[in-house]
C-alpha cells in the first residue's frame, strides 16, 4: 500500500451567523495517498471547496473548523498557529484555482513570482532559482521558456496562465497539491491539455492531488478515486470506474444519470426533483431524504454513517447489512 | 418552400480601435474584429438546430443577429420569409418579433429584480396587447407558470427567491407569454448544476413537443448539444466549419476542428483514458491566421490550407476533405 499523504478525519466546518452555526461540511473523512488524484464532486453548495479551503487552513471567518483533525503525512495541521501553517501552504501544499488571474499578480513578471516562491519555500540562490523557474515553465509545457519567463501575466493565454499557476503550485515541490475547479474557466480544447498535464506531472513527482471541480467528465478522465458530496456530507467514495459506472448511492446514481454524454443517447435524461438544501434547512436523517426515489422511514430520523459496499464507502441505510436482510 | 429560418453570408464586423487621439498620436490604423464570417444556415420548423464553438467563436454574435439584437455588417437573416434586416418589412417585422424569443444564460441578469414573478411574465403579454382584462392575463400566467412546472402561487413571488433552475423556467415561460414560436437559447444551462441541467433540458424538449416549438440552440457543451440538437453547426473563429445532422456529427465528424473537439471533451465514458493531446489554442480573432483559420493547429494542413478560406461545401469547410486527404 503506498504512503498515505493527506488523512481527514470527521472534518466539521460551521459558519457562525448571528442566527447560530451553519454546518457547511458535516463529518467528512477521506483520505489521499502518495501519487493519487481524489476527485471531489457535488453540485454548487455541497461544499467541496470549503473542504478544499479547510485542507490548506484558508477558512476565513466567520467560518471556522469546529471538530475533525486533518493530517499532512501523519503531522496534524488543522490546529497550527497561522505562521506555522503559512509555512506548510505552498511549501508542502500547493494551490491551484479557477481563475489563473488571481493566482498572478498583474504587476510581476511570471519568472519574479516563480523565482520569489522558489526563494522562500528553498534555499536556491537567485540565478539557481532562475534556472529551476526556467525548467519548471519549460515542464508544465511552455513553448520558448527562457524568452517567456519575462513576460507579465496578461501577455500569456488563459490556458498558459493556467500552465504557470501549476508551475507555481509545484515550485517548492509540495507533498499534495489542492486543485479547485483547476480546468472550469478553460474552453474544451485547453481543458484537456491541462488534465493531461496534471495528471503526468501527478505521476512523474508523486504528488497527491485534492481535485475539486462540477464536472464529472473531468473527474473520469483525471481522477482515481471520487468523493461524491453533498450537503455537506460525503455520499459515496470510491474507485472513479465504479463510482461512475455503477453508482451505490441514489443520489450518485441520479447525479451519473442527469449527465448527458457523447457515448450514448438518451431520450429523455434522467432527473432528480427539487434542489439541494440550504445549509439553514438541511433536513434531519440522510440529508438527500426528500429527494430520494427510495426513502424509507428509516432515512428521515437516522443520519446514515458510510458503509463498505464493494471496493466504495457509502453513506445510505440501503445498503446497510441489517436492512438487507429484511 | 424555403425554410423557417434562413441565415445567408451574415456576417458581423466590431470596431475595436483605440479613441481617435490614440490612434493619431500613436499612429495606428483603425482595427477591426470579424466575429462572424459568411455564415450560412438554415432551420426547418420544429427542428431544434445547435451552435458550437469555444469562447470567441462568434456563436453568441450568430444568436442575437438572427433575433435581431444587434444589426449584420453584411447579409440576411429572414424568418418565415420576413428579413430581420429591410426597412421596407419593418411592419411584418413587429408582428412576428412576439413570435422570436430569447433565453439568456444567466436568468438573474434577464428579470427585473424588483417585480414579481408574475409581471414579468405577463410583460409580453401587455408588451404585445395579447389578451385584455386583468382577470385573463392572470390566467394565462398560472397557465405558463404551470407549463413549465412551477407553481401558480409563484406569480406573487420575487425573482430572487427561486433557485437558479426555477428562474430559468420562469425565463422560459417569459418566452412562451407571447406564444412564441421560435425561442434562441444562449448557453440557457451553462451556469445550472448537473442536476438541475437535466430537469431544464427535459423541460425544452417537451416544450418543443408539445408546442411544435424551433430552437436555435447554442452552447459550448458538446454533449448537451447531442441530447438537444436535431442539426448542429460546429463554428471556429467566426466561421462555420461543419453543418451537419446531429447523427453524423457524433457517429462520423469530418472537419479536423470537429474530430479534435470531440475527442478533448472529458466524458464520462472516458475513465482513466488516455488521450491525444491537443495542440495550440485559439488564436486572436483581431489577427486571425489567413487562409483556413484553423491551419496552424490543423495535423492536415498543407500550402493550399494556409492560403486559401475553404468554402462550406457539402456541410464542410476543410479543404483537406474535400480533396479526400483526410
Amino acid at each position: 500500500m503506498t504512503e498515505k499523504i493527506l488523512s481527514v478525519r470527521d472534518l466539521t466546518v460551521a459558519f457562525d451567523t448571528r442566527r447560530g452555526p451553519l454546518t457547511a461540511i458535516d463529518r467528512v473523512s477521506f483520505d489521499i495517498h502518495r501519487g493519487e488524484i481524489l476527485g471531489v464532486v457535488g453540485e454548487s453548495g455541497a461544499g467541496k471547496s470549503v473542504t478544499g479551503s479547510a485542507v490548506i487552513g484558508l477558512i476565513d471567518r466567520p467560518g471556522r473548523i469546529a471538530g475533525g483533525e486533518i493530517h499532512l503525512r501523519g503531522e496534524r495541521i488543522d490546529n497550527l498557529s497561522p505562521e506555522a501553517m503559512r509555512r506548510v501552504r505552498g511549501r508542502r501544499i500547493g494551490m491551484i484555482f479557477q481563475d489563473p488571474l488571481t493566482s498572478l499578480d498583474p504587476l510581476f513578471r511570471v519568472g519574479d513570482q516563480l523565482v520569489e516562491t522558489l526563494r522562500t519555500h528553498t534555499d536556491l540562490s537567485a540565478k539557481a532559482a532562475r534556472t529551476r523557474a526556467i525548467d519548471l515553465l519549460a515542464e508544465v509545457g511552455i513553448p520558448a521558456p527562457e524568452r517567456r519567463i519575462d513576460g507579465y501575466p496578461h501577455e500569456f493565454s488563459g490556458g498558459m496562465r493556467q500552465r504557470v499557476v501549476i508551475a507555481l503550485a509545484l515550485a517548492a515541490e509540495p507533498e499534495l497539491i489542492i486543485a479547485d475547479e483547476p480546468t472550469t474557466a478553460l474552453d474544451v480544447s485547453v481543458q484537456a491539455q491541462i488534465i493531461t498535464l496534471l495528471k503526468r506531472l501527478c505521476r512523474e513527482h508523486g504528488t497527491a492531488v485534492m481535485l475539486v471541480t462540477h464536472d464529472m467528465g473531468v473527474i473520469a478522465e483525471a481522477a482515481d478515486r471520487v468523493a461524491v458530496m453533498y450537503a455537506g456530507r460525503v455520499a459515496e467514495i470510491g474507485p472513479v470506474a465504479s463510482v461512475i459506472t455503477k453508482p451505490h448511492h441514489p443520489y450518485a446514481a441520479g447525479l451519473m444519470g442527469a449527465i448527458p454524454t457523447l457515448s450514448q443517447e438518451a431520450d429523455r435524461l434522467s432527473q432528480i426533483p427539487g434542489a439541494m438544501p440550504r445549509l439553514t434547512a438541511i433536513p434531519q436523517g440522510c440529508a438527500f431524504n426528500p429527494r430520494c426515489p427510495k426513502v424509507f422511514a428509516r432515512c428521515r430520523v437516522e443520519r446514515p454513517e458510510p458503509i463498505p459496499v464493494e471496493a466504495s464507502r457509502v453513506a445510505c441505510h440501503l445498503y446497510d447489512a441489517a436492512e438487507r436482510a429484511v | 418552400m424555403s425554410a423557417y429560418v434562413e441565415v445567408t453570408d451574415l456576417r458581423r464586423r466590431f470596431d475595436v480601435s483605440k479613441p481617435w487621439l490614440n490612434r493619431v498620436i500613436e499612429r495606428e490604423p483603425r482595427k477591426f474584429l470579424t466575429a462572424v464570417d459568411r455564415v450560412d444556415f438554415a432551420i426547418e420548423k420544429g427542428e431544434t438546430f445547435a451552435i458550437v464553438g469555444e469562447s470567441g467563436s462568434g456563436k453568441s454574435t450568430v444568436a442575437r443577429m438572427v433575433v435581431g439584437l444587434l444589426p449584420p455588417s453584411a447579409g440576411e437573416v429572414t424568418i418565415t420569409g420576413v428579413s430581420m434586416t429591410d426597412p421596407r418589412q419593418a411592419a411584418a417585422r413587429r408582428r412576428l418579433r412576439a413570435r422570436i424569443q430569447m433565453i439568456f444564460q444567466d436568468p438573474y441578469a434577464s428579470m427585473n429584480p424588483r417585480w414579481r414573478v408574475g409581471k414579468i411574465i405577463a410583460e409580453p403579454i401587455r408588451a404585445f396587447a395579447l389578451i385584455q382584462g386583468e382577470g385573463a392575463i392572470r390566467a394565462r400566467v398560472s397557465e405558463l407558470l404551470g407549463l413549465v412546472g412551477l407553481h401558480a402561487d409563484d406569480a406573487r413571488k420575487y425573482p430572487h427567491e427561486f433557485s437558479g433552475g426555477q428562474r430559468q423556467r420562469v425565463a422560459i415561460a417569459r418566452a412562451l407569454a407571447s406564444q412564441a414560436e421560435f425561442l434562441v437559447g444562449d448557453e440557457p444551462t451553462s451556469a445550472l448544476d448537473v442536476s438541475v441541467q437535466a430537469q431544464i433540458l427535459n423541460l425544452m424538449r417537451d416544450l418543443q413537443d408539445r408546442l411544435g416549438l424551433t430552437y436555435l440552440f447554442i452552447s459550448h457543451n458538446l454533449a448537451v448539444v447531442r441530447h438537444m440538437a436535431t442539426r448542429v453547426g460546429v463554428m471556429y473563429l467566426g466561421r462555420l466549419v461543419e453543418v451537419t445532422t446531429a447523427k453524423d456529427l457524433f457517429a462520423a465528424p469530418r472537419h479536423p476542428y470537429t474530430r479534435m473537439l470531440l475527442d478533448a471533451v472529458p466524458d464520462l465514458a472516458h475513465v482513466g483514458r488516455a488521450r491525444v493531446p491537443v495542440s495550440g489554442e485559439i488564436p486572436n480573432p483581431i489577427d486571425p491566421p489567413p487562409g483556413c483559420t484553423f491551419h496552424p493547429r490543423c495535423p492536415l494542413a498543407n500550402d493550399r490550407c494556409r492560403a486559401e478560406v475553404p468554402a462550406l461545401l457539402d456541410g464542410v469547410a476543410c479543404h483537406a476533405v474535400q480533396e479526400g486527404r483526410a
